[in-house]
């Protein structure tokens, strides 16, 4: 890696222990620039907690001894579920009509105005209408979510049935199928591992989004509980719900990219 | 080997002044096919041989059917399967394309079964019927012992076998097949060619077979119609009555060496008229 042949080449294959080795070693690096910023009180605990208190903030949520009751658990648990229900919803509508807009122009012109636009709307801004619509309750947070994954995963499910080379389609029509056994044998085959690309993207989105969601009227979530201690100035127990966030969204990454890979082992073997 | 009922029904393939014209990037139109008229009939393998541009692959395409969206095709003339005015995909027609677009993610057999996912065909076959043709199609084409294997682990003249079992499994009665062994190397080629003969020989059908390579189509051709370039017009049309398989020997002979020659002529001709077409 001192080889500057290597360093500056970006076909020069990493092994396995050397990829590991520079990630935990940037992650170690910032860690310990926390640490030294926060023990020589360079940065007041009011605006940077430090490491340990975040780490005991973590624990203590987690297991509240005097109270009985993990609160980390509980709004974990709410978060997920929201996730997890905006989720199927996305899945369930963006990538039918994702894959009709991809297989159809005249659909991909008539729709593709109405949704191109909101990848780059502020959906935050959203949310006030949202509220007026449809109150404060749980529908409106787990619409909030599905609105602002299922934007980015339409366009992504097109764009993968677009991808799919028209010799798919041409020699299928030619052996007899019917358009629409076309999309289904020649073409959604095909397109699928880039369509669970973009699901693993909407979720991503998803977890962004959830701390938002959470900001209106929750009575459980990690986005409350972030609020939460915002409002009593827990700068420890804010950094730790974001860091439970952000390992969620990771491990849920790294879920779907192992499954992603046990469904299409051919994707990758090309 | 049975895999194909030998039809003894006469068929024919007539092109009947063909006329192609495509919008010009400049404005105006392009002239791509030029007055084509050509009559095929009963088994045998016809090459359409010329210069790349000259309209033989879309020749190719509108026997097949395979029309596209923006343009009128063809621009005049008619192509009649049987006697009969075709202007359509058509069952007893199918294409072996360069590009062989097997599913990367089933087997080989599945890929042969393909078209049996089709209700054209499903209904058409039982499932032990199909299952049986299938498997004698994949061993007609050499890939007996590959039947369970990915696209992904064939090599690109395997994965060719397999789309070319696909189409022969539905036993057609017109074989189209455009430049279907111009991306694989010299030795798979010949290989290929070989097979092709060998498979006709066993289910004659009629075969048009696009080619830019003057051997290919020395070797595999009954009849070789020479195309000159854009506008692609019949230059030149003539039978080869040499014994399949032709080996080496004949291509060196005197009659495969004057014909060869006369070929290269053809298309030195026309390539020239070619140019002079591009610059008016």
């Amino acid at each position: 890696m001192s080889d500057r042949e290597t360093l500056w080449n970006p076909y020069a294959p990493l092994t396995a222990h050397q990829r590991r080795l520079l990630g935990v070693g940037t992650v170690l690096f910032v860690l310990a620039a926390w640490a030294i910023v926060s023990a020589t009180g360079l940065v007041g605990p009011n605006r940077l907690p430090a490491p340990w208190s975040v780490a005991n903030a973590l624990v203590l949520l987690a297991w509240d001894g005097a109270e009985h009751r993990s609160l980390l658990l509980t709004a974990t648990a709410w978060s997920l579920m929201r996730v997890v229900s905006a989720g199927v919803l996305v899945v369930m509508i963006g990538v039918p009509l994702g894959v009709l807009m991809g297989a159809a122009p005249r659909i991909n012109a008539a729709l593709s105005p109405l949704i191109d636009p909101f990848r780059s709307a502020p959906v935050v801004a959203l949310l006030p209408i949202l509220v007026m619509w449809l109150g404060i309750g749980e529908w409106m947070k787990i619409v909030f979510l599905f609105i602002g994954a299922v934007v980015y995963l339409i366009p992504m499910v097109r764009d993968a049935i677009l991808a799919v080379p028209q010799a798919y389609w041409i020699s299928a029509r030619d052996i007899g199928a019917t358009p629409w056994e076309c999309i289904r044998q020649a073409v959604l085959p095909i397109a699928m591992p880039r369509i669970f690309d973009g699901i693993i993207v909407a979720v991503s989105v998803m977890w962004t989004y959830i701390t938002v969601a959470e900001y209106i009227n929750a009575q459980e979530g990690l986005g409350q509980l972030i609020q939460n201690a915002r409002r009593f100035s827990a700068m420890d127990q804010v950094f730790a719900g974001i860091i439970v966030i952000m390992a969620l969204a990771l491990i849920s990454y790294q879920l779907m990219r192992y499954v992603r890979q046990r469904l299409y082992p051919w994707e990758t073997a090309q | 080997m049975n895999v194909v009922a030998t039809t003894s029904a006469p068929v024919s393939l007539k092109l009947e002044r063909i006329v192609q014209d495509y919008p010009a990037v400049a404005g105006g139109t392009n002239r791509v096919i030029d007055d084509v008229t050509l009559n095929f009939e009963g088994p045998g393998i016809n090459m359409l041989l010329g210069p790349s541009g000259c309209g033989k692959s879309t020749l190719l395409r509108m026997m097949g059917g395979v029309r596209p969206n923006d343009v009128k095709t063809p621009s005049a003339g008619t192509i009649e399967i049987d006697g009969k005015s075709c202007d359509g995909a058509h069952e007893d027609v199918i294409t072996v394309f360069q590009r062989y677009a097997n599913r990367p993610d089933l087997s080989v057999f599945d890929n042969v079964a393909m078209p049996f996912r089709f209700k054209l065909w499903r209904e058409r076959a039982s499932n032990t019927e199909w299952t049986r043709r299938v498997r004698e199609t994949i061993a007609a084409v050499g890939l007996a012992d590959k039947e369970r294997l990915l696209p992904a682990q064939l090599s690109g003249g395997q994965n060719q076998r397999v789309a070319l079992a696909r189409a022969l499994v539905l036993q057609p009665r017109i074989l189209l097949m455009d430049e279907p062994f111009a991306a694989l190397d010299a030795q798979t080629r010949g290989d290929m060619q070989e097979l092709l003969v060998d498979l006709f020989k066993q289910q004659p059908c009629l075969v048009v077979f696009v080619t830019h390579d003057v051997t290919e189509a020395m070797v595999l051709g009954d009849r070789v119609t020479v195309f000159s370039a854009q506008p692609g017009r019949v230059a030149d049309d003539f039978r080869i009555e040499a014994v399949r398989p032709r080996m080496d020997l004949w291509l060196r002979s005197t009659d495969g060496l004057a014909m060869q020659q006369r070929i290269l002529a053809q298309l030195h001709q026309s390539a020239g008229h070619g140019r002079v077409a591009v610059t008016v």
